[in-house]
């Protein structure tokens, strides 16, 4: 009985000790790891970070090195996308992007996107969510003291000044909070997926008897439309649909 | 002349031979397979006589019986001896294995019945080869009608393709050897027709060409065998994949009798005539082999990038001619892969030779063993143009090996070459204005990992995804009402106060004249004069809503004019209020009584009062 008393504490005491080697440790441990050659067991590593919920963009990027080093050019695309919606401006990120997308087999006449999209999805990714949501807190604040001053002031030239600085403020926080909301939307819960499976075929319909419309390989970028069980109705970068496999994909 | 006398031996044969004792005998396996064909043969040895068969089950298919009668006369020391023999050759096919009997045979001649014994028999299941080759025949060479033996010699001759192995991986060769099996006799072959091997790389191998048949015993069925033609086969797509039947046209020989009336005797029923007056005739047959399927599996992703479709275990290895060479002396680099696999489709290396060093396209050349083992060979040529010292790094060579099921890498040494001399030469020629040089992009690669720490930050709660962070936008909004209600609230008492001020105006300013009275009866003039002052301004200030302190002459006559009180009204007040100044300045004026002046006043107040309000 003291014995397994003694084990119990000794477990517990020890619980600590096995998860003790923290994020940055590890992170710099796939570092090595890379630099010496071992890409996959880098790759692995950065995945695992990412999957235990920590994010940066050089952790994004560098497991984006890794698993294109490895071979892995589906999983490094995920990763740069993933890497390139917390530093849009990266130079870096755009040119392994670059070079990983070259070597996906699916070439595809893509449809510009409207500019100000383009625009206000970069403006949106310039800083976190929740940099944005705080902003449009106190914008909204500013603007309640402003329309204050313009309520209760008698004097009637700050009050107008008054009036037009409140409605201002008031409408950078309706974009910052619209901002925040694409922003998240964006990176947690992006539409667009990368195709893992090496070759997959998209069909008119989800299940495997509805006609062959496209054939995917691995890398290429897809939009996800709807879901219907196991089948997801992707959008190809050419404006084209058919259903996939769920599982021969990854959301970014 | 010859024919009488052979008829004379012929009698005297049969005259020695009515001494002879007459017997039959009966040759029959003792198992069988069905459908599988066997002979049943009796054998008498006399001529004349009648044979009356067995009664065989009905179960049996039964062809025959084929007689065939023989005759030897021998002289030995001046004494003739003859022997002649009868044949009958049942061919039998069972359909149903069990045990069964032959039932006795019998021969009569002219003057005995000799009986041949019952024999037990016993079938046995054949398997689905067994029954498919049915109508197989023994066919040794025993003159049977030409249409027969055609029918039934179906696979008498029959051609298998054997493989080295039925499960592969894409670009594992193949060894394939393509054989002939013969129960007749061939007098060649024609038209060898291969399929397209769909699927496969074929590589044909020097095969000796086919001259004489070696014998095999097979399932106890003795054949010829021959090796037609060996050859590799490199697959190219991953699948099960079909070899489609490999044909070819035998050329079979066979006998045909050639029966004539005048020959239609026993005497020259025989072999010795039949070889005589019987041709051989070679008819064509088709013959193909069987399909053979190969599991070809993939080989696994993901490829490594130095990985160039070499399957097998190979060997690496490099050389260099020479270590130092002056400024445009030619060296050779050599890799050269052994082993044994696909090494004729082994690509070429990628060698990063260092800039300054010419490469040519390698001189490539493949020495295999006849099967699929040997070494390709890369000759690269060197030309160094720069002098100094140049590394040519190590070359990795990655292979898939099928036995250890994984990609190897080979790696060759790394060398350093030493280039002497001056490398001005080659600008003599070269135009005396050497614009500058673009920088040389030697191939696109992805850029290094990110050092530092990385700044790990832990994925947070979305705030617009919370409900408390909505609640902030209500407070602070709940709050400014708060604050606006208040303010409001604060403004209208203020309002309140003002109008109080207001109606209490006119009576505080008349107690004030009436103050002031009351000091005047007492004599005090000073006072009242005083008192009278502030009731006056006290008036305007509580009428105009001012504090005391703005209480000036100006800010009281722009307030009376915004509120459009007449001209003379503004003047009464100002004369008033001139007066009490004077008064407490200089006490004893003429003129106007203080009585009049407190009179004045107080009717001032009463017309600003109607006005005002």
């Amino acid at each position: 009985m003291r014995r397994a008393i003694a084990i119990i504490i000794i477990l517990i005491c020890s619980l600590p000790g096995v998860t003790a080697q923290s994020a940055g440790e590890r992170y710099s441990q796939a570092g090595e790891l890379y630099s010496s050659g071992d890409y996959s067991g880098a790759a692995a590593i950065y995945r695992q970070l990412y999957e235990e919920g920590y994010r940066s963009e050089d952790l994004l990027y560098n497991a984006g090195n890794a698993f294109f080093r490895s071979g892995d050019n589906a999983s490094a695309i995920l990763f740069y996308e993933r890497a390139k919606l917390m530093a849009p401006a990266d130079e870096d990120i755009d040119y392994n992007l670059q070079i990983a997308r070259s070597r996906v087999t699916d070439r595809f006449e893509t449809v510009p996107r409207l500019f100000f999209s383009r625009w206000f999805d970069f403006l949106s990714l310039l800083t976190s969510t929740n940099s944005w949501a705080m902003a449009a807190l106190v914008m909204f604040v500013v603007s309640l003291l402003l329309a204050l001053i313009f309520l209760t002031k008698s004097r009637a030239r700050g009050r107008l000044l008054s009036f037009w600085l409140a409605l201002t403020a008031l409408i950078l926080s309706a974009v910052m909070i619209s901002l925040a909301m694409r922003n998240n939307s964006l990176i947690n819960n992006n539409k667009r997926a990368v195709i893992t499976c090496s070759i997959v075929t998209g069909r008119s319909a989800p299940g495997e008897n509805g006609s062959e419309l496209f054939v995917l390989h691995s890398g290429t970028t897809v939009t996800v439309e709807q879901e219907l069980g196991k089948f997801y109705e992707v959008k190809l970068p050419d404006g084209n649909k058919g259903w996939v496999r769920g599982d021969c994909m990854e959301k970014i | 002349m010859k024919r009488y006398i052979l008829t004379l031996f012929n009698l005297l044969a049969a005259l020695t031979l009515t001494a002879q004792e007459v017997n039959i005998t009966v040759d029959a396996p003792e198992r069988a397979v069905t459908g599988e064909r066997f002979r049943i043969v009796y054998t008498v040895n006399t001529t004349g006589g009648q044979f009356i068969p067995p009664a065989f089950d009905p179960s049996f298919s039964v062809s025959g019986p084929q007689q065939s009668t023989s005759r030897n006369v021998q002289w030995i020391n001046g004494e003739m001896s003859s022997v002649s023999t009868t044949t009958l050759i049942y061919y039998v096919v069972a359909t149903k294995p069990g045990r069964y009997t032959i039932p006795e045979a019998s021969f009569q001649s002219k003057k005995v019945t000799v009986t041949a014994p019952a024999r037990e028999i016993e079938i046995v299941a054949g398997g689905a080869a067994a029954s498919q080759s049915q109508g197989q025949s023994q066919g040794q060479g025993i003159s049977q009608p030409a249409g027969v033996q055609a029918a039934d010699a179906g696979t008498d001759v029959s051609l298998k393709l054997h493989v080295s192995t039925r499960e592969v991986y894409v670009g594992q060769p193949v060894s394939a050897t393509l054989k002939l099996y013969t129960r007749v006799n061939l007098s060649g072959i024609n038209e060898l027709k291969y399929p397209d091997f769909k699927g496969f790389l074929r590589e044909d191998l020097e095969t000796p060409e086919l001259r004489s048949l070696e014998t095999e015993v097979i399932d106890g069925v003795q054949y010829g065998t021959g090796v037609l033609q060996r050859f590799l086969l490199y697959p190219q797509i991953s699948g099960e994949i079909r070899i489609e039947p490999v044909q070819m046209t035998a050329m079979v020989q066979q006998r045909t009798s050639i029966r004539d009336p005048f020959f239609d005797d026993p005497f020259f029923d025989d072999h010795f005539f039949d070889s005589f007056f019987s041709g051989v005739s070679t008819v064509p047959r088709s013959v193909s082999s069987q399909p053979v399927t190969i599991m070809v599996k993939p080989l696994p992703e993901p490829r490594p990038a130095d990985f160039h479709g070499a399957v097998g275990s190979f060997t690496l290895s490099s050389d260099l001619s020479k270590s130092e060479v002056e400024v445009n002396d030619a060296i050779d680099f050599t890799i050269s892969i052994k082993g044994s696999g696909n090494i004729n489709l082994a690509g070429e290396p990628v060698i990063h030779f260092p800039q300054g060093i010419e490469k040519y396209d390698p001189e490539v050349t493949v020495r295999s063993s006849g099967t699929a083992s040997g070494s390709k060979t890369f000759k690269y040529l060197l030309i160094p143009r720069n002098s100094g010292t140049f590394e040519i790094p190590p070359v990795s060579y990655t292979v898939f090996d099928p036995q250890q099921h994984k990609y190897v890498t080979l790696r060759s040494e790394g060398y350093s070459i030493t280039v002497t001399g001056s490398d001005d030469q080659a600008e003599v020629a070269a135009p005396v204005y050497i614009p500058g040089e673009d920088v040389k992009y030697l191939g696109q690669d992805i850029r290094f990992i990110r050092s530092g720490n990385g700044n790990l930050t832990l994925t947070r709660q979305p705030l617009v995804k919370t409900t408390y962070y909505w609640l902030w936008f209500i407070l602070a909004l709940f709050l400014a009402s708060v604050v606006l209600l208040l303010r409001r609230e604060q403004l209208r008492r203020n309002a309140d106060i003002t109008a109080l001020r207001n109606r209490k105006a006119a009576r505080n300013a008349h107690r004030r004249l009436a103050k002031a009275k009351a000091l005047l009866g007492s004599g005090m003039t000073e006072q009242a004069n005083s008192e009278l002052a502030r009731a006056l301004w006290g008036y305007l200030a509580d009428k105009l809503s001012m504090p005391q302190s703005q209480i000036t002459r100006e800010n009281c006559h722009a307030g009376l004019r915004a509120r459009n009180v007449e001209e003379g009204l503004i003047t009464e007040f100002d004369s008033i209020i001139s007066v009490t100044e004077y008064s407490q300045y200089a006490p004893r004026t003429e003129g106007e009584s203080p009585a009049a002046l407190l009179e004045r006043a107080s009717l001032l107040i009463s017309k600003l009062d109607n006005v005002l309000d």
